[in-house]
């Protein structure tokens, strides 16, 4: 069971990865917005497997994309690590203490908003420490954030649906 | 399984977010953009010092007497423009209206500097030639 449970982890960190690889070949206006398409695997993960699985796979997509493109330990790391904690974090706990509430879509769009305040709350305390870009920024961040959010959630709930047509087995039971 | 399910399926909880967020994000943006244009402010130098500052958002129409010719500024719905000058070749009036930059009367020496009060932020160029 717990070396099943390391594959899986394994493996969807691996398809994380591939497509935050694939997102920066999206060309974006500016180079730190992203669509966050490796969130669709961490939210499959928190749905079908558990939190554990889902904080697993954000820390090694965050860690291993980093060691990629050469930013570890750098400040595109720091924050890409601070929002994907406090993402998946907010996210489970919306999903544990308020059950059957939020499905993929409003779980999605909880983490994208959780993932932007908290990228520029730490942009400004260790970066930026004025506040009049960060204000200006934030209502920018919010709505594209709502946008892909959205986005993800709905291929998400799609995903996790075709798969459970297809009769694959998905739980250890 | 299509995205008509997964949208159909979504919960009303789902929705009311996302609408709620949407509101939010739009206000949001509405709001900075009136902030940060109503901190804007016309600042008019005459031989390279600030003579006068006057906010973007309140219409006047102010004359300006340099020591080698003088202009006449009109600030109108956060626009400046020159109406009248005693240069010979008019470049500043035909100008027209300015929401952001500047416009500059090397013969009358004055300039018209539109955007963030440059002096109260401690920023002044190196120097001023002429």
């Amino acid at each position: 069971m717990q070396s099943q449970d390391n594959y899986r982890i394994a493996l969807l960190s691996s398809y994380a990865l591939a497509l935050h690889g694939l997102e920066s070949l999206i060309p974006m206006p500016l180079p730190w917005i992203r669509v966050g398409l490796s969130n669709i695997i961490t939210l499959m993960a928190l749905l079908l497997f558990g939190f554990r699985a889902a904080v697993m796979v954000t820390l090694t997509r965050v860690t291993l994309a980093s060691l990629f493109n050469g930013s570890f330990l750098g400040p595109g790391f720091i924050l890409s690590l601070g929002g994907g904690i406090s993402s998946i974090l907010s996210v489970v706990c919306v999903f544990t203490l308020l059950p059957g509430v939020f499905g993929p879509v409003g779980l999605s769009l909880i983490g994208a908003l959780f993932h932007n305040l908290s990228q520029l709350l730490l942009a400004y305390a260790l970066f930026i420490q004025k506040a009049e870009p960060v204000l200006i920024v934030c209502p920018v961040l919010m709505l594209l954030g709502t946008i892909t959010g959205l986005v993800n959630g709905l291929t998400t709930d799609l995903v996790i649906r075709n798969l459970k047509m297809s009769g694959i087995s998905l739980h250890n039971n | 399984m299509s995205l008509k399910d997964s949208i159909r399926s979504t919960t009303v909880a789902d929705r009311i977010l996302l609408i709620f967020l949407l509101f939010i994000s739009f206000f949001s943006l509405l709001l900075t953009k009136e902030v940060l244009s109503r901190s804007k402010e016309v600042s008019i130098e005459v031989d390279g010092e600030v003579r006068y500052i006057y906010p973007l958002d309140t219409d006047r129409k102010v004359y300006v007497e340099g020591s080698h010719g003088h202009l006449t500024v009109e600030i109108k719905d956060r626009g400046v423009r020159v109406t009248d000058s005693s240069c010979p070749n008019k470049l500043c009036q035909r100008q027209g209206w300015v929401r952001a930059g500047a416009i500059i009367c090397i013969p009358g020496r004055i300039s018209v500097t539109v955007g963030g009060s440059e002096k109260s932020k401690g920023v002044t160029p190196d120097a001023i030639t002429g």
